[in-house]
């Protein structure tokens, strides 16, 4: 089977602790749920990541080299 | 009340069910009549158009609130209905209710850990902002699995709703035959079966022998239990599904019944919606002014077709009361509710489908509130998002190379129309009352005058000397400071300038007025590509802007200058176009014989220069050798031999010290150093829309106002240049020797000859089918490319025998307009046809038409077009021809019309986004959608993206330093360690320690 996340033009997903989700959530003053969301059965999220978790997408930007986001997990 | 009320901000908008006990409370009369007016004119009291309901008649007192009409907003009346009718915009959820809580005793269906599991869901849902509607069909789904009540443990029965407004419970009774199905199935039936006898089936179902031996006489109808016994011990079915109708009033019990803590996990709010009032007991009557009554020319009067509605509301419903007090039968009763539903559902919605509309007398089908909500006219679109506004002007455009791409020519008797308003001051008395003076006809005037009591006064051609204080007018009022004028639009006004369809923010800009004679709107030809504007009739709309804020705005963001960059790709979109490329290509193209641009004299020179600001010619390029010496009028002798190239013209139009090496659209190397065009031809890609270097390069680099001057001039500038070359196309322009066309002719012929070979080969079966293709498709694509190769190579053929400065030719390669491939089809050949891209291949069976035998694969047969369009084409040629033209029109057409609907929803999908102050882009409920706009949080028109565009920082820092400080200042400013971003560090919340400003302030320069 071919893993999704593994393919070239999928971006670097990883599930972000507490603490950092603390200090983005405290750098745009928002609330957790306000995040886009991401599918759990998105197969680009890592295996570990569960409902509830926040994921951090860092992509390859043309304009920016990298463009950071931010993804709450839902069902 | 006055407008500029300061506006109430809306707190919350809370959306429910309404009590029916509302309705009577805000009720001002109930309505018993269905009669409006009596035999004198009057309201009937308690009919549909009570005085208590508001008024519509000038001069009548409205008998709630006492005020006239205009001032009174109408009050809501009743109908109470004589029995429950199913509210039409409710019915799925009606359905969803009845299918999910038990018929016993109204509770949700669901265990108890279903419930929690559901309302935990629900909150995690509004959490989340997702539709919460999900969730509850999902806890009906769930419910609807239970056959009995987890509660009460009552037996459910499926409901099924006959749409509109119909429920059935769906119940299994006991067949009228039933005893006959035992019997039939206690005969014995083949060898193996010995049949059942009476004893054995008494023995089997535990029922008494005499029992069933009633049961099988048709005397007793056996009990569930017994029923389920024998139907087990026989295997026979002994029921039929019989529908019992839910009546309104049975569902209105039932929901009356449902606990609210089941409706939280269903997310309904009980507090402010319970289920019952979706079954209306009490129908509102909207008040008179929302259904005005018109008198028509012979005094009689036409209601509105809410009105007659409720008419047939009202009537019913006294019948319906009236048969049941005499004691009417069921039957009837229940007609005459069927009815009274008819009509309130019809009264709510006329377009449901399953119900015949009610119609009018003249059998128009009623517009009734749904229908005034709906669709592109309804109360929505067309009233509250799109309305008519004032002050704003429709004509037809036409152009005027005089004008500032910034401008528009606004006719006077629209300038006359619209208004800007003046405060009135000291300072400008003077000049407020030279407007009014000139009267509302003569322009500049003024139209209206607003005293500081806020009394609005007319100023009329009468009253104009006298409001302006003239010493001869008698007067008692004249305009004072603290008056506002309404003066006309004068030159210099700011407008915006609008063409539909608006599909891009270019599509409004602001420009400045410049008031003219006759009656179209005036706009330079340069602004017709962000509005994709022609002249072939087109109108635009103008609109005059009324406060101070919004015309700083429309100045500072939407002037047309402001734009001349594109969001899009990031370069110019404004820019010289058609005539001005030729013009610009003709003043600056070399001589391919003598490699020299054209030379002009003294006053041809500044004749071309004459619309520009330059009004000194530059050190001439030389002196014609054998040019006489002229004298000039005051006997001075000048060198009449001097001449000036079209490329030393041009550049007169460049910023100093513009450097710049790009590829012209005609291929050759365009240098530009310090501002002076030293090689190459300026065409499209040099100066043009979309993308002209120079254009692009200016606007980034010297800014809007300068690139602004540059488009102008060069517009100017190009159409001196095309006017003193002169600049035609006529049909022989497109002509070709009568050798070429021979030889266009032999090609052809031989590729006639190859299509002939290749189907030769098809047909003898030794065509090899290309990877993944038919040999069907494969014969189809080679003939397709040895035509196309036809084409091309007749084309060459044709361009050797065009000069070079053939008009046509000069068009397609400075890219003002056309194409080489235009031209090969207007000289040499016009090639294949094309229908969904392939050959013509319709028509009659097996052939394109009945000229042609059957299974033609020729060239010829398929809509190839040999002759070219000046040779003329033959009929078959025209109609094949015709066809691929026909696709397009209709292609276009339906492609307007498609992406004109995908516009729409993609507007409607994200108009609700805004970008924040901290960068981040979010929906109305403060969802994040972007982190950083659009990734990297700039405008793609303030940056340059790709490589060959990019902005040279350093080379516009250099210029800047260069401007601002000599040597010795600029080592010192740029060895200062200065904060970079002083503005923090003006900030009083940072401490003292992290302030360095005192110690390296930047130095200043007036030492």
């Amino acid at each position: 089977m071919n893993d999704g996340a593994q393919h070239e033009l999928v971006p670097e997903h990883t599930v972000v602790d507490d603490p950092a989700i603390e200090e983005v959530l405290a750098e745009y003053d928002i609330e957790r749920t306000d995040l886009p969301k991401i599918k759990r059965r998105d197969p680009a999220l890592p295996d570990d990541a569960a409902v509830g978790d926040v994921v951090r997408i860092v992509r390859d930007s043309r304009t920016t080299d990298r463009a950071v986001v931010h993804r709450l997990v839902v069902a | 009340m006055s407008t500029n009320a300061t506006p109430k901000e809306i707190g919350t908008i809370s959306f429910g069910l309404m009590n029916p006990e509302e309705y009577r409370e805000m009720s001002a009369t109930k309505v018993i009549t269905a009669d409006t007016y009596d035999d004198d004119g009057y309201p009937i009291d308690m009919g549909l158009m009570d005085p208590r309901l508001g008024v519509i008649d000038p001069g009548l007192e409205c008998r709630t609130c006492g005020q006239h009409s205009g001032s009174c907003n109408g009050h809501f009346g009743h109908i109470e209905l004589a029995a429950p009718v199913i509210h039409v915009g409710f019915t799925k959820l009606i359905r969803r209710l009845l299918r999910g809580t038990c018929r016993e005793c109204s509770r949700l269906c669901l265990t108890d850990e279903e419930r929690s599991e559901f309302h935990e869901r629900l909150t995690r849902t509004r959490e989340l902002g997702d539709d919460v509607g999900d969730v509850m069909k999902a806890a009906i789904r769930q419910a609807r699995k239970h056959d009995r009540c987890p509660a009460c443990g009552a037996g459910q029965y499926d409901v099924t709703h006959e749409k509109p407004t119909t429920y059935y419970e769906v119940q299994d009774v006991l067949a009228a035959d039933y005893a006959e199905r035992i019997a039939a199935a206690m005969q014995p039936d083949g060898e193996d079966d010995a049949g059942t006898s009476p004893q054995e089936l008494a023995a089997e179902t535990d029922i008494e022998l005499s029992r069933i031996n009633e049961i099988l006489g048709g005397e007793f109808r056996p009990r569930e239990g017994g029923r389920t016994a024998i139907e087990r011990a026989l295997d026979v079915d002994l029921t039929e599904e019989d529908m019992n109708k839910l009546m309104p009033s049975d569902i209105r019990d039932w929901f009356e019944d449902i606990p609210e803590a089941d409706m939280r996990v269903l997310g309904i709010d009980p507090e402010r919606s319970r289920p019952e009032w979706m079954i209306l007991t009490v129908l509102p009557v909207p008040p008179v002014t929302a259904r005005p009554s018109i008198t028509l020319d012979n005094g009689q009067r036409s209601e509105d077709d809410l009105t007659h509605k409720l008419v047939d509301i009202i009537r019913i419903n006294q019948r319906f009361m009236e048969n049941r007090e005499a004691g009417a039968p069921q039957l009837i009763i229940e007609d005459l509710w069927e009815l009274l539903q008819y009509h309130v559902t019809t009264f709510m919605d006329n377009e449901i489908s399953g119900t015949p509309p009610a119609r009018h007398r003249s059998g128009r089908p009623l517009k009734t509130l749904s229908q005034r909500l709906k669709g592109k006219e309804g109360r929505f679109r067309g009233s509250l998002s799109g309305k008519r506004v004032n002050f704003s002007a429709r004509t037809v455009i036409s152009p005027d190379p005089t004008l500032s791409l910034n401008e528009v020519g606004v006719p006077e008797r629209v300038a006359t129309e619209m208004t800007q308003t003046m405060n009135v001051n000291e300072r400008n008395l003077e000049e407020a009352r030279r407007y009014v003076a000139n009267g509302p006809e003569g322009h500049p005037g003024a139209n209206y005058v607003r005293r500081p009591d806020g009394k609005r006064l007319k100023v009329t051609e009468k009253n104009c000397e006298a409001l302006a204080g003239r010493e001869d007018a008698e007067t008692t009022q004249v305009v004072e400071p603290g008056w506002e004028v309404s003066r006309h639009l004068v030159d210099g006004d700011i407008v915006i300038f609008n063409r539909q369809p608006s599909l891009h923010r270019m599509s409004i800009m602001a420009h400045e007025v410049v008031v003219m004679p006759y009656k179209t709107f005036r706009l330079n030809t340069t602004v017709c590509t962000p509005y994709n504007a022609d002249f072939d009739g087109d109108e635009m709309n103008m609109h005059a802007l009324q406060n101070e804020e919004a015309r700083a705005e429309a100045r500072v963001l939407m002037r047309v200058q402001e734009h001349i960059l594109s969001p899009r790709f990031g370069e110019n979109i404004i820019g010289p176009l058609q005539d001005h490329i030729t013009g610009t290509y003709l003043l600056t193209h070399a001589d391919p014989e003598t490699g020299e641009p054209p030379r002009f004299n003294e006053t041809q020179a500044l004749d071309l220069l004459r619309a520009t600001r330059v009004d000194e010619l530059p050190e001439p390029d030389g002196i014609a050798e054998d040019a006489p010496v002229t004298q000039q009028g005051d006997g001075a002798a000048v060198e009449g031999g001097a001449y000036w190239s079209g490329r030393t013209l041009f550049s007169e139009l460049l910023p100093d010290g513009l450097d710049l090496r790009f590829r012209s659209a005609a291929g050759e190397e365009v240098v530009i150093e310090d501002g002076r065009l030293l090689a190459g031809t300026v065409d499209d890609d040099g100066v043009g829309a979309f993308g002209g270097e120079l254009v692009d390069t200016i606007t980034k680099e010297y800014g809007e106002t300068r690139a602004r001057m540059f488009v102008n001039e060069v517009a100017a500038l190009a159409m001196r240049s095309i006017m003193h070359f002169g600049f035609s196309l006529g049909i022989d322009d497109e002509s070709i020797p009568r050798e070429a066309e021979e030889r266009i002719d032999e090609a052809i012929a031989a590729t006639d000859e190859q299509v002939e070979e290749l189907i030769a080969a098809y047909e003898a079966g030794d065509l090899e089918s290309l990877p993944g293709r038919t040999v069907d498709e494969t014969l189809e694509m080679k003939i397709m490319q040895k035509l196309g190769q036809a084409r091309d190579s007749a084309g060459d053929i044709a361009e050797k025998h065009f000069a070079t400065d053939n008009p046509a030719v000069i068009m397609a390669e400075s890219g003002a307009r056309g194409s080489m491939l235009n031209l090969t089809q207007m000289a040499a050949c016009v090639g294949q046809q094309a229908v969904r891209g392939e050959r013509i291949n319709r028509g009659y069976e097996d052939r394109t038409l009945s000229h042609y035998a059957p299974h033609d694969l020729s060239a010829e047969a398929h809509g190839f077009v040999e002759h070219s369009y000046r040779s003329g084409l033959t009929p078959r040629e025209f109609f094949f021809h015709a066809m691929g033209g026909r696709e397009g029109l209709v292609d276009t057409a339906v492609r307007t019309s498609k992406s004109g609907y995908l516009q729409r929803r993609l507007i409607n999908a994200l108009s609700e986004l805004e970008t924040q102050y901290d960068g981040t882009v979010r929906d109305t409920s403060d969802n994040i959608i972007q982190f950083e706009f659009g990734e990297d949080g700039t405008s793609p028109s303030k940056v340059a993206s790709n490589a060959d565009t990019d902005v040279d920082v350093e080379a516009i820092a250099d210029r800047v330093m260069a401007a601002e400080f000599d040597g010795e200042e600029r080592a010192a400013f740029l060895s200062s360690e200065r904060p970079t971003n002083l503005s923090e560090y003006a900030d009083d919340r940072i401490e003292p320690d992290a302030e360095p400003t005192t110690e390296a302030a930047p130095p200043t320069t007036d030492d």
